[in-house]
């Protein structure tokens, strides 16, 4: 029991970095981020198809980050551009549509099925517990969600551009008013969230399905953890998505419950929802 | 084409001609009226699968008839649908093939679920279909389908059989991503080997997920004491499984994959794997470069510019086949002579397979019983069974 449960920390590390990424772009930019999870997988395709072309590993993961990270600022222009004073629900509709076209394109781009061989950043094994060997990848993503959490915490709460970034999410008009560089900063955050995003999808790729569809569906289990943080704290969605690896890890070892281990994500989403609404009226809730 | 199979095809033109000369002395070989024979496929082309490579192939072998004349000023009009993986879809592209277009005949159909949505429809109209490639189970349980590959079910069993003859694994386990009803089909063809061997199987998971972390799955099957694992998952979450394996310093496993995993991509991804990789193929070896039986295929397939893949192997030999049963039909070629002459069809020994491609009347077809087994050495495939490896009958 205790080694299916430990099984599930690699995925845990991946759900937390990629979850925390989520609340970094709804904290800042007050946009639900569909299309997370896929700008990571761009700029991880880009790094591995420089790689297959000849180029070295810094190059070619330079050119990947730098991918990702290009891909995010031009959704970020895009959103602004056409959609800054619309509601968050139709935001984040854009970004669902925007992550149907990304899987689609990304699909036939990537060469669809046929695998390719990802390069292990951090190779490696760590050490050994409960029968579980835990890889240095496992661990270095662990870590960077851990270094994020602390870092965006510090960030918001404790700089001038975090806290005009702040007013920027909350009172857009407000703060471009009193001279905030709206369209600086926002494309600021959606770069970064690239950046960290590709990152992280660039360590856990080696041991996921090299496909550009499973990457892009990551952002599932990180909504969930994103979602039990209520896409506000940090650190809840740090503890979230660590939880949720080991949760499907704990699922994955018991075989009764095995079959249902892809729905524990649905089913966090579901309980938090029905929590968070547990004191609203009917009137109120609709 | 071998001379074997032409051989084979003349003996079957032979046969069919004694049933059809009583009826219609005058005619010699198929007739049609304005030139054309249409023949259809419903293949999943784009969504979650591209099969597109098999009607590719199968059209590339209908071109290549016709333009060498096609029989007696007929030629075959090939229509092919995309069914999108959607049923929907897919009813209404094997409607408006069979009564719009007005095909005698389906071949070259290669879907994840086309059989499932049309079996029902195809007996209702009288029309049959020399598969492609077939993957649910219903296109192996169907008295109007036949497929020419030998599908993940019958596949699974006789890669079993391999592990536990040929490579003297003692526990078999089975780890199964199972997608709609396709858990029954596993489970029968585990009942299967275990009839076959007399053996009992290990450990068996239906439960993997598409996506998500394998892991526990690895753990599970070292800690049953696995010596061979079988596994149903295609080319992405095989590679997955495999790097899993590796970084957890999993020894001692023989993992049995199914024809889905046996791709060069595949091979060059697990290059430096430690794990011991079989995959049990569905024709002759695509990447056996000096094999004799493909000789056929390859000049085909090269002519038409169409890549070396199991895919078009499917393709090839679906198209090849119907094409020696529209030679050997003596008169009008009508969904009806069609339907008749792969009702009477003798079995044929193709090349690409391992044992000869039936159809007639029985309420279910799986004439594809053999594979030969390919081992992942240093990047490349390497053929381990020269000979077929032929399922026994029990």
């Amino acid at each position: 029991m205790l080694t299916s449960i430990i099984a599930g920390l690699a995925a845990g590390g991946a759900y937390a970095l990629l979850a925390v990424c989520l609340v970094f772009t709804y904290r800042l930019v007050a946009v639900v981020n569909f299309t997370g999870a896929a700008i990571g997988a761009t700029g991880t395709f880009a790094m591995v198809m420089v790689n297959e072309l000849g180029y070295g590993l810094p190059i070619a993961v330079l050119f990947g980050l730098l991918s990702g990270m290009a891909t995010a600022i031009i959704f970020g222009a895009l959103i602004m551009r056409w959609f800054s004073g619309a509601a968050a629900q139709t935001k984040a509709a854009v970004t669902v549509a925007l992550l149907v076209g990304m899987i689609a394109l990304g699909l036939r781009l990537t060469g669809g099925q046929h695998p390719r061989a990802f390069p292990d950043l951090v190779p490696g094994a760590a050490f050994e517990v409960a029968g579980v060997i835990i890889t240095k990848a496992a661990l270095v993503s662990i870590a960077l969600a851990l270094a994020f959490t602390i870092g965006a915490t510090l960030f918001l709460n404790k700089t001038r551009i975090g806290l005009q970034l702040r007013a920027l999410s909350e009172r857009p008009m407000t703060a471009e008013l009193t001279g905030i560089p709206a369209r600086r900063l926002s494309i600021g955050v959606w770069a970064v969230a690239g950046l960290a995003t590709t990152l992280a999808m660039m360590i856990i790729a080696p041991q996921r399905a090299p496909n550009f569809l499973t990457f892009s569906m990551l952002v599932v289990p990180a909504f969930a953890a994103a979602l039990i943080g209520s896409f506000r704290s940090f650190g809840l969605a740090f503890i979230g998505g660590i939880a949720l690896g080991l949760l499907e890890g704990f699922a994955a070892g018991l075989s009764s419950l095995a079959q249902y281990r892809s729905a524990v994500p649905f089913l966090i989403i579901l309980a938090v929802l029905l929590w968070s609404q547990r004191k609203a009226r009917w009137d109120e809730a609709r | 084409m071998t001379k074997t199979f032409f051989g084979i095809s003349v003996a079957a033109f032979m046969a069919t001609l004694g049933i059809f000369t009583a009826g219609n002395a005058s005619a010699a070989g198929p007739t049609c009226t304005d030139g054309k024979i249409v023949v259809g496929a419903v293949a999943t082309e784009t969504g979650p699968a591209d099969f597109s490579e098999v009607t590719k192939a199968a059209k590339a072998t209908f071109d290549k008839f016709n333009a060498d004349g096609g029989i007696n000023g007929c030629t075959i009009d090939f229509q092919t649908a995309d069914d999108k993986a959607d049923p929907a879809v897919a009813a209404q592209a094997a409607r408006d093939i069979v009564e719009n277009k007005g095909a005698v005949v389906m071949t070259g159909s290669a879907s994840l679920l086309e059989c499932a949505v049309n079996a029902g429809y195809y007996d209702k109209q009288g029309i049959l279909s020399v598969h492609g490639l077939g993957v649910d189970p219903v296109c192996f349980n169907s008295p109007s389908i036949s497929p020419v590959n030998v599908g993940p079910y019958t596949l699974t069993t006789a890669v079993l059989q391999y592990a536990s003859s040929k490579l003297g694994a003692k526990k078999l386990c089975g780890i199964f991503w199972i997608v709609g009803g396709t858990d029954e089909a596993y489970k029968g063809a585990i009942a299967r080997w275990e009839k076959i061997s007399g053996q009992t199987f290990g450990m068996v998971d239906l439960t993997l997920p598409f996506q998500g972390d394998y892991t526990p799955y690895v753990l599970k099957a070292r800690d049953e004491g696995c010596d061979a694992v079988v596994m149903n998952t295609v080319e992405p979450q095989i590679v997955q499984m495999v790097k899993t394996a590796d970084s957890q310093n999993i020894t001692g496993i023989k993992w049995m994959f199914l024809a889905p995993g046996y791709t060069v991509q595949v091979a060059k991804t697990l290059a430096d794997t430690k794990q011991e990789i079989h995959v049990g193929t569905e024709w002759e070896p695509y990447t056996d470069a000096g094999s004799k039986a493909n000789e056929g295929w390859n000049a085909a397939m090269t002519a038409a510019g169409l890549p070396l893949t199991a895919f078009t192997q499917g393709g090839y030999e679906s198209a090849d086949i119907l094409i020696n049963v529209i030679k050997s039909i003596d008169g009008p070629v009508t969904r009806e002579t069609v339907t008749n002459a792969l009702h009477n069809l003798q079995p044929v020994n193709h090349p690409l397979v391992g044992t000869p491609y039936t159809f007639g009347k029985a309420a279910s077809h799986a004439s594809s019983q053999g594979t030969k087994m390919v081992k992942l050495v240093n990047g490349a495939w390497q053929v381990e069974t020269p000979d077929w490896f032929i399922l026994p009958t029990e």
